[in-house]
């Protein structure tokens, strides 16, 4: 035999480290269906938030259509994005983005939308690009904002995951300031 | 083997039976939030975070399991071993890049973030212990009888 061939009872570990990585591999995968398809599908994972009924009143009463969510998109894609003028929005509190934010993000905090959502709708177009972010992925404010936004009409809602942490620590500019 | 072998042996196995259930209930608990921390490395493309995130928890609980229930033990420690190889050349490509975000090894702290250097010592000495159980399991077992 040639000299890589590894010795019965090393064959044998090595066999069944493989059998405990497909074990887990298979409970993983079955345990967490939608959230993997929906993350290789582009719909955003947090459409199981919103599914979960974090805005679910929301998008009843709109009678939006319920495959009407946020679309997920990466740090190396916000580039042509920004360049080609989307709006990038900052979904956390006020206080958050006082301190620090995305250089060129304007704030909305959704915990304000309430009061804010009137004069934002006079300000943005219907149409324009939204870039939505907050405190990065598991944060959910960023999606309810979004899906808040399709509600009321837009069109083109994209949901920035990495968020604020992703992109400080890309070394992107940052701003800090009112409103 | 010695009672100091055993005791060794058994310490160490249990130790890092300790350290891979709960790593691995933590994490399972909210596979999103550790696949964020997976992604705040970028090493993965988007989807891959979520991928990674489902099954490792998992992969880290049932060989958590193997160990404190002495069984499988080296095939079990073999997956640690290179899961925390991998781990640790993340948390090296962290450091060099300058990255200052939480090792996303157990519970999210974001009032007490472990950074990537500490954990890069705790992974060194969790292999150190891994090298331990799969030696001194080897001379209880010299045949291989897991």
């Amino acid at each position: 035999m040639n000299s890589l061939s590894l010795s019965p009872s090393l064959r044998r570990i090595l066999f069944e480290a493989i059998i405990l990585c497909a074990l887990s591999a298979a409970v993983g995968l079955s345990l967490n269906f939608k959230l993997i398809f929906n993350a290789f599908s582009g719909k955003s994972v947090s459409t199981l938030v919103i599914a979960a009924g974090v805005v679910a009143e929301t998008t009843a009463v709109n009678s939006v259509a319920a495959d009407a969510f946020p679309v997920p998109v990466e740090l190396d894609e916000l580039d042509d994005l920004l360049s080609a003028g989307a709006l990038l929005i900052d979904s956390r509190n006020s206080v958050d983005y006082q301190t620090n934010h995305l250089a060129g993000a304007i704030s909305l905090p959704l915990g304000e939308l309430d009061q804010d959502l009137e004069n934002f709708k006079k300000e943005v177009s219907i149409d324009q690009t939204l870039v939505i972010y907050c405190s990065g992925y598991g944060c959910p404010d960023s999606f309810d904002l979004g899906a808040r936004l399709i509600s009321e009409g837009y069109t083109d809602v994209l949901i920035y995951e990495g968020g604020f942490p992703e992109w400080r620590d890309a070394g992107r500019p940052l701003a800090g300031g009112g409103k | 083997m010695t009672l100091l072998g055993k005791t060794v042996y058994h310490a160490s196995r249990l130790g890092l039976a300790a350290v891979f259930i709960y790593a691995g209930v933590v994490k399972a608990n909210d596979i999103v939030v550790f696949a964020g921390q997976i992604a705040n490395y970028q090493i993965l493309p988007y989807s891959w975070n979520y991928l990674v995130a489902s099954i490792l928890p998992y992969l880290e609980l049932l060989c958590g399991i193997l160990l404190l229930l002495n069984m499988r033990v080296r095939p079990a420690v073999l997956v640690l071993f290179v899961l925390n190889i991998i781990f640790m050349f993340a948390l090296s490509s962290a450091i060099i890049r300058g990255f200052d975000i939480d090792c996303g090894c157990f519970k999210p702290d974001s009032a007490n973030p472990t950074s990537p250097l500490a954990a890069l010592w705790r992974d060194a000495g969790l292999l150190l212990l891994m090298i331990v159980t799969w030696f001194l399991r080897d001379l209880k077992h010299p045949v291989e009888a897991d």
